[in-house]
């Protein structure tokens, strides 16, 4: 990230420098350099089970879906429940591009994720006139027409038989480090775009859409674009999926459920912010794996308690229960939690 | 050909009914409460349920257990706006929020209908659901004209309750002015309550209606909640004309498209999602000019 500040031999007069990104908090810097570091040493250090590494592969894997949610459901306040639509295009794209040709995956992942966007933006650039709760029931159709298109569009998707992938020896090892490293490039990416004049752009749509108009921010554009990122995030991940799983199928890749799961993450650890969907995703795992793997007829309704439980009492996830007791114990500066999570879900009650 | 058009046409009236009652209750909710009340995919299947479980276990005709579920269906609706609703913030901000605790009320009902009823499909058998109206050449399922005919009483018996008492007045006056109201003496909080009531009964009742003509599962609704947003979306708020007319175009669309020739039967379910696209680029504020979105 930052590069080192050697200067070359040449004898110039030296000219105090500033950080190199005036933007970047050295907090989020150190934080995110020590989290990234800890889960690179753990495999080495710890040396987990197979299964340990690839529940905690999964959630990197988690983590950068709800990341990208966020950026339209938190920054644009626009709540998706058809993400999966764009996590299936991603899926099955790149493994047909690795089932055709003879290309390294992560081409594929992109060739995926980029085929991903632009499906977001064919059915977004129309529904993205609604506002709200309007948006989020189209959304509801988005993902229910996408994944009865692909069920039936057998030659593409295999029906629901699905698609097998090529299967290398040790990928699972090695992709442990690619969800590291997409991990990585997602969380400085939802800060970059948070900082960015995108991201406060976004802010103001989701604050107001004609305020935001009037001093130039097209919501147009900037809702198109995050929705294309988002959709090209998600689609990445998709394409992560797939080769994790090396076997596909089109109810389980568009299912309802894996929308729901994108915005529960999101809404257990606190809509709006960074740490929080990083956060709800860990929960998350650790609950699917240790209740609902038991009980696997209630999920659904856990899921529903949750979000009620959560938007009744804490509207903001973890991150609200954790600015609370921050407030109550003095340790978290009111300014931090208005910039934390601006509009939020509203949470910021009057 | 001419024939088989007349055929599909009085389908679509006699669907559109259906489709009509549903969006109501979508539109009413929202043109009161400011709140899209995402359960009402539940409160669908809910009443589908119901009409179901009653005919399967005391034997009761599901057209008459009608007022029963009405009655049930809008005291559910009234708790989950005492107990739920009320205590959301409403508005822009409150939005995002009403929306995720009813999409959590909605998955809640979901598995609560797979604990009881397992997610096989259900058909609701009566001794006439095969029965048959013959009307000039043409067969009319005895059930879909049923159907249609209580629909209409139901906008008919809303139309009236909004227009000429007191009650619809008040309800009336409350979407458009909460604060105006609470002046006059208006218990906003009451007409709130009674509107969400009224809403959750039209969803459960559009629901048993639904269950006579189709089969349903506990993911009933989901598709019927989408059909009902582009009625509303379509026809505008607070006019029961323009909900039927926009309900008849869905309908008119959905059926027509069969017509076309190597369409997959599948894609019908798609049908109502490509005219919500198509409304809201050419014509993103309604046929009727009431703005819905916004």
């Amino acid at each position: 990230m930052t590069v080192s500040p050697r200067e070359p031999a040449a004898a110039k007069p030296r000219v105090p420098r500033g950080p190199v990104l005036p933007w970047v908090s050295r907090q989020a810097l150190v934080g995110l350099v020590v989290v990234v570091a800890l889960a690179a040493a753990w495999p080495a250090l710890l040396h987990p089970s197979a299964y340990q590494k690839n529940l905690v592969t999964l959630t990197f894997l988690y983590i950068c879906t709800a990341l990208a949610w966020n950026w339209l459901g938190g920054y644009l306040g626009q709540v998706s429940f058809g993400h999966s639509a764009m996590f299936g295009v991603g899926g099955f794209v790149s493994a047909r591009i690795l089932l055709s040709v003879h290309v390294p995956f992560a081409w594929a992942w992109i060739g995926g994720g980029i085929v991903a966007g632009l499906y977001a933006l064919l059915w977004g650039h129309p529904t993205l006139r609604l506002r709200g709760p309007y948006f989020s029931i189209a959304t509801i159709g988005v993902g229910e027409a996408s994944r009865l298109v692909f069920t039936y569009w057998e030659w593409f998707t295999g029906g629901s038989s699905g698609l097998s992938l090529p299967i290398e020896s040790g990928l699972k090892a090695r992709l442990y480090w690619w969800g590291l490293g997409l991990l990585a490039i997602m969380v400085c990416a939802s800060y970059a775009l948070r900082k960015s004049s995108l991201g406060l752009g976004l802010l103001a749509i989701k604050s107001d859409v004609e305020a935001a108009a009037d001093v130039g921010i097209s919501p147009t554009f900037y809702q198109d674009l995050v929705l294309f990122l988002s959709g090209l995030a998600v689609g990445v991940t998709g394409a992560f999926y797939a080769s994790y799983f090396s076997y596909i199928e089109p109810g389980d890749m568009f299912g309802f459920v894996q929308s729901i799961s994108f915005v529960l993450m999101s809404v257990i650890g606190g809509v709006g912010t960074i740490v929080g969907p990083v956060l709800g995703a860990i929960v998350f795992v650790v609950l699917r794996e240790s209740l609902i793997a038991s009980y696997p007829q209630l999920y659904l309704g856990l899921y529903g308690i949750l979000l009620v439980v959560i938007i009744l009492f804490e509207p903001l996830g973890l991150m609200g229960l954790f600015f609370r007791i921050g407030k109550l114990t003095g340790l978290v500066r009111p300014q931090v939690v208005a910039k934390a999570a601006p509009g939020g879900t509203g949470a910021v009650r009057e | 050909m001419i024939e088989h058009l007349l055929d599909l046409t009085v389908s679509a009236f006699l669907l559109a009914g259906l489709y009509a009652t549903m969006a109501y209750g979508l539109g009413l909710i929202y043109g009161v409460l400011r709140v899209v009340n995402l359960n009402h995919g539940g409160m669908i299947m809910a009443g589908a349920y119901a009409a179901w479980w009653a005919h399967d276990q005391f034997g009761l005709d599901p057209y008459l257990s009608i007022p029963i579920i009405l009655v049930l269906a809008f005291l559910v609706g009234v708790l989950t706006y005492a107990g739920l609703v009320r205590r959301l913030p409403r508005g822009a901000a409150g939005g995002v929020q009403s929306l995720l605790l009813l999409f959590g009320v909605w998955l809640i009902l979901r598995n609560i209908a797979y604990l009881l009823f397992t997610g096989n499909d259900q058909t609701l058998r009566t001794s006439y659901s095969t029965k048959a109206l013959s009307l000039a050449n043409a067969s009319i399922s005895v059930n879909r004209v049923a159907v249609f005919f209580i629909a209409l009483a139901i906008l008919l018996f809303l139309h009236l309750l909004l227009r000429k008492t007191y009650l619809g007045k008040a309800i009336r006056a409350v979407a458009q002015n909460p604060d105006s109201c609470t002046l006059v003496g208006i218990p906003i909080e009451r007409i709130y309550a009674l509107t969400f009531g009224i809403g959750t009964a039209l969803a459960a009742a559009g629901g048993l209606l639904g269950a006579t003509l189709f089969p349903f599962s506990p993911s009933f609704g989901s598709a019927e909640l989408l059909k009902s947003f582009v009625v509303v979306v379509l026809g505008g708020l607070g006019s029961i004309a323009g909900t039927a007319i926009a309900a008849l175009i869905l309908a008119m669309v959905e059926i027509f498209s069969i017509l076309i020739p190597g369409f997959p039967v599948y894609l019908t379910a798609a049908v109502g999602f490509v005219l919500l696209v198509l409304v809201l680029v050419l014509r993103p504020g309604g046929l009727f000019g009431q703005r819905v979105l916004g």
